[in-house]
């Protein structure tokens, strides 16, 4: 640390890398927290979890019995022993409030623009609108069956929608601003189980449903423009330029072998004549289609067999976008993790260790700040998985049962895990506080001793 | 303070960042194009050196530079790209000497994620695209077309994430990369990619090279007719094309910068982080590479650039060293070395820590600054102003005038120093043992005041008195002719030069004599309206016994006059207003300009553009220089002519790209000063002081004075100790033995004058220090340095074992008192109510300083608090301790006595990285981060809710595109109580770059004077490349993006003086604010710093 400290003030080392760096050492440091805990107020499963945008200051918890309740995680309430920081619910809405919902909350995400308003969405077939101060409904907007998933864009300046997932098949844009429902996207042939907004475009939306496929949808056009495939696997290389060289590079798939001589011969001389031109055309065309034109060519209607695709067996049970907007994980129901290419909508084969997933409950995945780290429950535990070579690096075990849910505190590098053992327990670097104390101690106690006997 | 700041930067930028070669400014013209991170320089070739053209800001941190020149321009453009993704191109107008843009944009991208190696930009050599890498996985393109106009920019997927190196291959028919990567197990590959244009996508190219060096680095492509590629390692050097490979093995090193020597690309110089010079060669025949050559070529600052000139002169810009101009020599020296270093540029880069002293007790601040790096570290004494180093000095009271006289014209050494005073003339002289005696010139008047005296042609001096004007044989030194001022009439004022003398008497009389060889003629009588206050006929630079014309400054209608002569007639008058009279006049050329220079009777000076011909005087400037009337005098020093000003507040003041500068001298009251130039004292002057006359050399003219102390190791924390008279420092070594690279890291003590190591502390094998306080405690009156230090051993993250160690200088040496074992790094100590503060890794921790029974003294903990995740830096002020945490921002702390605890008061919820924090008042702390943004919070004691109260609210916030390393109370300039500036408290920053800035708290109503003119100047002063000013300085982190509030750029409002006259007048209308009195206040400002 200090060599870091070090080489950042004599620049040597650019303070982003310096972050980066301090940041990936503590997140392969957690463990769970000697000196935080979050009290849970739940008398049911925590099933969703997440830290407000703004300040990363309020933790928001849903949980089966109907409550959500919110955390201060920066501010302790009290403390244990005066050391083991406690954080208790600042508030709870429950069954008992006068709007609260009569089923188990599925989903609960802060507005993500300031911390004044949370959506919750319930197995009552309801999605609310809270005002966090003055912890009253505001809006509520009827679903078509038991709401599985919610998500607003974080990016959205233009719009203020809640995309909700249901038990019925269609995906729904709440509007915050009408009050109305602006949108039904049509497409899934199950239920919604998960719901994901682009990182880098307000307008993409992408949702996993039981069917076991992935949409896509642009909500300023009809229809969904993209379903994912599991089949289409990312080609990844390019055609090479000679073919001798490519003896010396790694691995190469087997679409590089016949095109490298055309594209040799294309790009070495620029023929005029068209047939040279269009057959390196057709040769590249498959690669052409799976990146940027897809958008128009598999457009709505989709009668292909391209809508049927998969990209799951089973259930999609949850996503997650990277922070830089290139790349989703998903998991389903067949106990896999998969890790797509946005832009090309590939399957990029990342061969993730065996799990073992739920199958039943949409889950929630998090991610590390430079998304090299996928946080993923597995049953009563959360693995660590690197998103590149799939190996898992860590497993969080302290939950009794079922983990649901995790959420990843970028700004903190905490993890916060909810469980249906309705536990919220918090993984964080290990704070020296606790056995520098009890060492404070120890020596104090003995040196005093000592001076007892010095003094007689 | 307040809320309520200005940020200024005292001393620019000087890490030179990047650096190219090309016909930028004409075709015909060879340029030096330098970026100091956020400045560019250019620079011109000559056959004397290098020529500066320009030296400009741009709003940003400058990640690419690049000349390129596009198909069909007879010149180079210049490719500046910044780190907050904005390019633009620029193009050298050489009428105006500007630059101007010819195309600009914004390059980034919602997707990706920013790479973590640093911004890549290049450009094809056949100039057919821009590439630039900024984020990961992807590489944008910005094609030309075939006009050399940029087109519009796409992206390419770039499968190889952690990418080290991009660049172009040489001779390709399409544009094609070569990609120096690093895989997810660490291995390094390079390949190439073709870029197809038309489909937007790449190609895989000719040449890929799997499994390289580690250490692998740098690329550097070949031009043909060779063609190919470079890639230099820790330990190898490969070179490899479609037809060649060659690689050779090197002495271990890391290099960091590389410069083409020959157009045709068969050498290159690299340069290492040790600062060694080596020449790699590729040997050839018939245009077939047959190997690789590495020679050994000398010793350089650690280069961070390496740009070959012309003619063997090579430009090297360093970030941890002074960037230097060197030959490199076809024969070694002495030492084996065949570089000689031809110039050197100061740079004071990395400033990791400073201190700020008064070590002449002259109630002006010094910066003793820690700077450099490696071998090149050294400690710089920044000094505002220009100091005197007196020689000799005695004690004479009432001193009424000056003058030093030689024995004959041909003397290059003056003699005599005339001191005048109120009844009585002293001559003081050179005696044969270099000392000064009393004298005496036998044709001299010694019983009157002397008004004025000069050497006169044909070996004469020149006396002037009430009475008479007396002529006097500067070689037998008897009166050879007198001129009487007619009876009733006696002379108040007069000037002189080598032939002639101007006087005038009471009643308005003016008199013009002319001196001939041994006899004064009377020439010229005239009579004005009023009283004649001072006068001047200073000659012109052609003809320097002679003046044409004379300067008379009037009593009543205040007024300054110009004459001609010998006619005097009037030629121009100029009223000056007000009711202060002028109290001096004076002639004189700067840099082939000739000015009028008046002073008023107030400390005011004001300046006129004067022509020399018709004696018209115009472009009129005011400035106040201090509150007494000034004497103005011209002295030379290293050949060119400066002007010094006596007053209050001894100014000196001289010309710089033909604008006139005023610095301050390190002087308190200055009221006479003569140039005394004698063999004893060479280039000296004398000045007449409060009760003293002293003789003494001056510094180089410059405005900020810059004394470095090399050490040749890297010193990292620096702290002053007023008592033991010295400095101690924390330093390390590094030590190349054998094959293994070991660091040594000490404590050492430094005498304050000579900086000179008087005592050393080795600290333990895996210490470093971490801070250093000097500081005494309760119930002892010793002053002791405490040094905190951190064990890091390479098996762990942290360090868990640290000391403090206590010391206390005796003899001149550093004995150790106590030591006290800490639980980690200790990163800060403060003295604290007679007390220690430490912050060992998560805690701030108090120490006691109990005595035992021996009578020994040991640190005791007392209490501590956690709660932050690293604490970095702390500040203390009375019983409120300010935290900056590593990645939590700014946190608040309160010492309470009774229950001898710390607990928390407040803190700042953003997630702030922190780089340094200050405390400003009892409420207002600043604070510097890690993405180069200053920020100021404030406490919130009077809210209404607990919640509010334990918030510090963001007040703030500015984007200062440098990385501050420490801030510190203190003030580069001396504090005159009388002045408006004096109030304006201020705290000093140091960074990276070599930046030293001031932060000043102005009051309320000034902050928003200022905020409007700022918002007036950003309309007029246009960014360079057409950036944006406001996008520049917001303040911005990973996570948001705001504009600047509470800060102002004082950079940009004191570039208000250097605004042509008429768009100052088009900003002072807008303004509604007389001109005057808008210059005037943005002067107020440039004396902050």
């Amino acid at each position: 640390m200090w060599k870091e400290v070090r080489d950042r003030e004599a620049g040597k080392l650019p303070p982003f890398t310096f972050a980066s760096r301090v940041r990936s050492r503590r997140v392969s440091a957690l463990g769970l927290s000697n000196h935080k805990e979050i009290v849970s107020p739940h008398h049911g499963a925590v099933n969703a979890l997440q830290v407000d945008l703004t300040e990363g200051r309020y933790l928001l918890s849903g949980a089966s019995d109907g409550s959500a309740a919110v955390y201060d995680i920066q501010r302790a309430t009290d403390y244990e022993e005066g050391l083991i920081a406690r954080h208790r619910s600042l508030f709870v809405v429950d069954k008992q409030h006068e709007y609260g919902h009569k089923f188990a909350i599925s989903t609960a995400i802060w507005y993500p623009v300031d911390t004044g308003l949370f959506v919750t969405g319930s197995f009552d077939h309801f999605v609310k609108v809270w005002d966090t101060n003055t912890t009253q409904v505001v809006m509520d907007f009827k679903m078509p069956g038991k709401v599985y998933g919610t998500a607003m864009s974080s990016l959205a300046k233009a719009h203020m929608l809640i995309a909700a997932g249901s038990a019925d098949v269609q995906v729904r844009l709440c509007d915050i601003a009408s009050g109305a429902f602006t949108h039904t996207l049509s497409g899934h042939r199950d239920g919604v189980m998960t719901l994901e907004w682009s990182t880098c475009s307000e307008w993409i939306l992408m949702t996993g449903g039981r069917d076991g496929a992935i949409r896509f949808w642009d909500i300023r056009r009809a229809g969904c423009f993209r379903v994912l495939d599991q089949s289409q696997c990312q080609p990844g290389r390019r055609p090479p330029f000679l073919e001798n060289t490519s003896k010396k590079i790694v691995a190469r798939t087997s679409l590089a072998g016949p095109s490298s001589l055309a594209n040799k011969s294309v790009s070495r001389k620029k023929t005029p004549l068209g047939n040279g031109m269009k057959q390196s055309q057709a040769l590249r065309k498959p690669q052409n289609l799976l990146r940027t034109p897809v958008r128009q060519r598999s457009h709505p209607g989709m009668s292909s067999s391209h809508d049927r695709a998969t990209a799951h067996y089973g259930a999609v049970t949850g996503l997650k976008a990277s922070g830089d907007g290139m790349y989703l994980l998903s998991s389903g129901s067949d106990s896999q993790l998969r890790l797509w290419d946005i832009e090309s909508g590939l399957n990029i084969l990342a061969k993730y260790e065996e799990m073992r997933l739920q199958t039943s409950k949409s889950l929630h995945l998090a991610l590390n700040q430079d998304s090299s780290l996928v946080f993923v429950p597995c049953m009563a535990t959360v693995k660590a998985c690197d998103v590149w070579s799939g190996l898992t690096l860590q497993t969080f075990r302290g939950h009794y049962e079922l983990v649901n849910c995790c959420y990843f505190n970028l700004q903190d590098q905490e993890l916060y895990t909810g469980s249906n053992d309705r536990q919220i327990l918090v993984w964080s670097p290990p704070s020296a506080i606790i056995n520098d104390l009890e060492e404070d101690n120890r020596k104090e106690r003995k040196f005093s001793a000592d001076k007892d006997n010095w003094s007689d | 303070m307040s809320v309520w700041n200005y940020v200024v930067t005292a001393h620019k930028p000087t890490n030179v960042t990047h650096s190219c070669v090309g016909n930028f400014t004409s075709p015909q013209e060879l340029n030096l194009v330098i970026a100091k991170c956020t400045r560019i320089e250019i620079h011109l070739l000559t056959p004397h050196g290098l020529q500066p053209m320009l030296d400009v800001p741009i709003y940003g941190r400058i990640a690419t530079l690049e000349l390129f020149r596009p198909h069909g321009e007879p010149q180079d453009f210049l490719f500046i790209a910044t780190e907050r993704y904005k390019f633009c191109v620029l193009q050298w107008d050489a009428e105006t000497s500007e630059l101007i843009t010819r195309a600009m944009g914004d390059v980034s991208d919602r997707i990706g994620r920013p790479t973590d190696n640093g911004q890549i930009g290049l450009i094809d050599p056949d100039c057919r695209l821009i590439g630039l890498h900024l984020y990961d996985g992807l590489f944008k393109v910005i094609p030309f077309d075939n006009k050399g106009q940029l087109k519009e920019a796409f992206n390419i997927r770039l499968e190889e994430l952690l990418v080290l190196d991009i660049k172009f291959l040489y001779g390709c028919l399409k544009p094609t990369i070569v990609v120096l990567y690093q895989d997810n197990k660490d291995a390094r590959h390079a390949k190439t990619y073709e870029i197809a244009l038309k489909d937007k996508d790449f190609v895989e190219g000719p040449l890929s090279h799997t499994n390289l060096d580690n250490g692998a680095g740098i690329l550097i492509p070949v031009p043909m007719p060779l063609g190919g590629v470079i890639i230099i390692g820790e330990e190898t050097i490969v070179y490899c094309s479609v037809t060649a490979f060659k690689a050779i093995p090197i002495r271990p090193s890391i290099t960091r910068a590389y410069g083409r020597v020959d157009a045709d690309g068969s050498r290159y110089l690299l340069g290492d982080n040790a600062g060694f010079l080596h020449l790699l060669v590729i040997t050839h025949e018939r245009e077939r590479v047959t190997g690789l050559k590495i020679e050994h070529l000398g010793e350089t600052s650690v280069a961070s650039t390496i740009s070959y000139l012309d003619n063997a002169v090579v430009y090297i810009g360093s970030s941890y060293g002074d960037s230097q101009l060197i030959k490199l020599n076809l024969q070694p020296d002495a030492k084996g070395s065949y570089v000689e270093v031809l110039e050197k540029y100061v740079n004071l880069g990395p400033i990791v820590d400073f201190c700020v002293v008064d070590l002449e007790r002259q109630g002006q601040g010094q910066v003793v600054t820690c700077s450099g790096a490696y071998k090149d570290g050294s400690l710089r004494i920044v000094r505002n102003g220009i100091g005197i180093n007196e020689q000799a000095s005695v004690e004479l009271q009432g001193i009424k005038g000056l003058w030093s006289l030689r024995s004959s014209t041909n003397d290059p050494y003056d003699t005599f120093l005339v001191v005048s005073f109120i009844n009585e003339t002293r001559v003081l002289a050179m005696n044969m043992d270099d000392e000064l005696e009393e004298s005496e010139i036998e044709g001299f008047c010694a019983e009157a005041q002397t008004l004025f005296c000069q050497n006169a042609i044909h070996d004469q001096l020149v006396q002037v008195t009430a009475n008479s004007v007396r002529l006097v044989s500067s070689t037998t030194r008897e009166l050879l002719h007198e001129w009487n001022a007619p009876s009733g009439y006696s002379v108040n004022v007069a000037t002189a030069n080598a032939s002639q003398v101007l006087l005038a008497t009471g009643g308005g009389h003016l008199v013009y004599l002319e001196i001939g060889n041994g006899k004064l003629a009377e020439v010229k009588h005239v009579q004005l309206d009023y009283e004649i206050s001072c006068l001047d006929i200073n000659p012109s630079v052609e003809n320097p016994n002679y003046s044409t014309l004379a300067a008379v400054g009037m009593w009543t209608d205040i007024s300054v006059r110009i004459f001609s002569l010998p006619s005097l007639e009037l030629l121009a008058k100029e009223n000056l207003g007000g009711e202060i009279i002028t109290r001096s006049v004076l002639l004189c050329t700067f840099e082939g300009v000739s000015y009028l220079l008046c002073t008023l009777g107030d400390g005011h000076l004001l300046n006129f553009l004067l022509n020399l011909s018709t004696g018209e005087l115009s472009n009129r400037k005011k400035v106040s220089l201090g509150t007494q009337p000034i004497m103005l005098r011209t002295f030379s020093s290293k050949d060119t002519t400066h002007v010094f000003a006596a007053s209050d507040r001894p100014t000196v003041i001289y010309s710089s790209n033909k604008k006139l500068l005023y610095s301050n001298v390190n002087l308190k009251e200055v009221s006479h000063m003569c140039p005394f130039n004698s063999a004893a004292f060479p280039d000296s002057l004398a000045i007449a002081k409060e009760g003293e006359l002293s003789i003494g050399t001056i510094d180089d003219i410059q405005k900020l004075h810059i004394r470095t102390i090399p050490l040749g190791e890297h010193a990292r924390r620096i702290c002053h100790q007023e008592q033991s008279r010295t400095f101690a420092i924390c330093s390390l070594k590094n030590c190349q033995t054998s094959n293994e690279e070991t660091e040594m890291h000490f404590v050492r003590l430094l005498d304050y004058q000579t900086f000179e190591f008087i005592s050393t502390y080795p600290l333990d094998t895996y210490e470093y220090g971490c801070s250093i306080i000097s500081c005494s405690f309760s119930d002892d009156n010793n002053a002791y340095y405490c040094v905190g230090t951190a064990y890091v051993l390479p098996e762990e993250n942290e360090p868990s074992k640290g000391r403090i160690l206590v010391f206390v200088v005796e003899d001149g040496k550093l004995q150790l008192i106590a030591e006290k074992e800490t639980k980690g790094a200790v990163y800060s100590l403060n003295a604290f109510n007679g007390k220690l503060l430490a912050a060992i890794n998560q805690k701030i921790q108090l120490y006691k300083w109990m005595l035992r029974e021996d009578g020994s003294r040991e640190l005791q903990a007392e209490c501590g608090h956690y709660g932050h995740i690293l604490a970095f830096y702390v500040q203390t002020r009375g019983d409120f301790i300010v935290v900056g945490d590593l990645m939590k921002s700014i946190s608040l702390l309160l010492y309470k006595h009774e229950e001898g605890a710390i607990e928390e008061l407040a803190r700042d919820y953003n997630a702030n990285w922190m780089s340094a924090v200050e405390i400003l008042d009892d409420d207002v702390f600043l604070g510097a981060e890690n993405n180069y943004n200053l920020f100021t919070v404030r406490k919130n004691s009077d809210a209404a809710t607990d919640e509010e109260r334990g918030r510090l609210e963001v007040v703030g916030e500015y984007h200062l595109g440098e990385f501050v390393n420490r801030i510190r109370h203190g003030s580069l300039v001396m504090r005159l109580p009388d002045s408006e500036a004096g109030h304006i408290p201020t705290v000093i920053f140091g960074t990276i770059n070599g930046v030293i800035g001031v932060v000043a708290s102005l009051p309320h109503d000034q902050y928003v004077f200022l905020e409007k003119l700022q918002a007036n100047l950003v309309k007029v002063i246009k960014g360079v490349g057409g950036l944006s000013h406001e996008q520049w300085r917001s303040f911005n982190n990973e996570k948001k993006t705001v504009d600047a509030r509470n800060f102002l750029d004082g950079d940009l409002i004191e570039s208000f003086l250097d605004l042509s006259r008429s768009r100052m007048d088009e900003i002072a209308s807008s303004m509604g604010v007389p001109l005057e009195e808008l210059c005037k206040k943005v002067e107020e400002l440039t004396r902050l710093h």
